[in-house]
């Protein structure tokens, strides 16, 4: 942790954490904006602010990761030019999903271990079966090929982006 | 109501749930983003804005195909270029004869591309053009290849373009040789599809697409694309018309904004005519 931001004063300090996540959430919005599209693969891109969502879920439990999946969802709609409320609606499913696995005091050890991916993963299918059901419906297509295709591959995409954070935590083994 | 209390601490993360899912049905009820009024255009300013600050960062995929595509072109150009001198004249000649009026030229606003939102299936691109330029919303935006999007938002020197690959995609166009009616539409691959095209009509590969003059929304023969494959669909009476885009879209730089807003009195008397049939029906 950088020295302006002493990680025991973050800890201790709800105000302080949750200026750091709407931080972290608006830094995330500019990369998916801007610079997601160079490492996207057939269109399918990792989505950040789901893993933000399940951060906050882990660390803050399943209350505050419901409002929190609204609000990052909110955000990921208004950037991407989508129809306002399909993403809240699906990051709010995740963030409920991810808050089942919150443990208190524990939250880095959920997040620093293999766990984190098998959260990532479920509520990633969670946030996707959503988000597509609304997405497809005016298509002529069948909901779960189109699923299959790109929701799959979108969850898969964002567990490997999740690996990043991980190990991040993983390394820092002072919890 | 201390067990009504009691039941909302237990309660709260269910009670939460069902708020947020109510608040987000109603948001989707808004509609898209185009219906937003003035918000829309703040968001669409200010994703301009920071796309075009990382505009210059290239794109080595983008490149790559782009050259690919560029020497494609270039060849199917100068052979287009000796069969259009000798269309002119011909063209010129005939209308002569049939005394056909001249085709309404539509005037053209050229812009750069500075961003583009190809990912998580969200396709669409942002103009360095706005409406201090000209660019409206509902105008339709194109390449010397054929039709690109439609513009479905626009700040005071940024557009925001829907491209052709896109869920809400619906054009009235019709098979340029056998002039053959349908609908294009996207269905999440990367070709467009068109169709409403009976099994009897004549459609075959390679076959030009345009959009249609029933279209309310685009000009009249612009190119959609071109034929890929044509196969009867299992137990339906139409055909699987799957098209090729004209346009290359991983390698969009620059586009035309065809200065062509739809007729308000003919969609106004279209929407008319609709309404009082569907009031007779329900008589």
């Amino acid at each position: 942790m950088s020295p302006i931001l002493d990680r025991a004063q973050l800890q201790s300090n709800p105000v302080l954490r949750a200026m750091t996540y709407v931080i972290v959430a608006l830094v995330f919005s500019v990369i998916h904006v801007v610079f997601l599209r160079f490492i996207s693969v057939s269109s399918v891109t990792p989505d950040l602010l789901l893993i933000l969502t399940v951060w906050i879920a882990l660390t803050e439990g399943q209350f505050v990761g419901l409002f929190a999946g609204f609000a990052c969802g909110l955000l990921f709609d208004v950037v991407s030019a989508d129809v306002i409320g399909t993403n809240a609606l699906a990051k709010t499913a995740a963030g409920f999903v991810a808050g089942y696995f919150y443990r208190e005091n524990k939250a880095m050890m959920s997040i620093g271990s293999y766990r984190f991916l098998l959260i990532v993963t479920a509520s990633g299918v969670v946030h996707n079966v959503l988000y597509f059901f609304f997405y497809v419906r005016p298509m002529q297509v069948s909901f779960w090929s189109f699923f299959l295709t790109y929701g799959v591959a979108t969850t898969l995409y964002t567990t490997v982006a999740a690996v990043f954070p991980m190990l991040y935590v993983n390394r820092q083994k002072d919890w | 109501m201390r067990r009504f209390i009691e039941f909302v601490v237990r309660f709260k993360n269910y009670i939460a749930l069902s708020a947020l899912v109510v608040m987000s049905f109603a948001l989707m009820s808004f509609g898209n983003l185009a219906q937003l009024g003035g918000f829309r255009a703040v968001v669409v300013g200010s994703i301009g804005w920071m796309q075009s600050l990382f505009a210059w960062i290239p794109n080595p995929v983008a490149l790559k195909s782009e050259n690919t595509a560029l020497r494609e072109l270039n060849l199917q150009l100068s052979v287009e270029a000796a069969r259009t001198r000798q269309a002119m004249v011909e063209n010129s000649t005939l209308r002569t004869y049939l005394e056909l009026p001249e085709k309404i030229d539509y005037s053209l606003i050229a812009a750069d591309v500075i961003g583009k939102t190809t990912t998580q299936l969200r396709n669409y691109a942002t103009l360095n053009k706005g409406t201090a330029e000209g660019v409206h919303e509902g105008m339709c935006c194109i390449t010397d290849a054929g039709l690109v999007g439609v513009v479905i938002g626009a700040s005071q020197h940024f557009a925001v373009v829907q491209l052709l690959l896109n869920r809400d995609t619906r054009i009235s166009s019709k098979v340029h040789r056998s002039r053959v009616d349908g609908i294009i539409q996207w269905d999440g691959e990367s070709y467009l599809s068109l169709k409403n095209v009976p099994r009897t009509f004549d459609v075959k590969p390679n076959d030009l697409i345009v959009t249609s003059e029933y279209s309310s929304k685009f000009p009249p023969l612009v190119v959609i694309g071109r034929v890929r494959s044509v196969s009867d669909e299992n137990n339906s009476l139409f055909k699987n018309v799957v098209v090729d885009p004209a346009v290359n879209f991983v390698t969009l730089e620059q586009v035309f904004v065809v200065n062509y807003i739809p007729i308000d009195e003919r969609i106004s008397l279209e929407k008319k005519t609709n309404d009082e049939n569907r009031g007779k029906s329900n008589e």
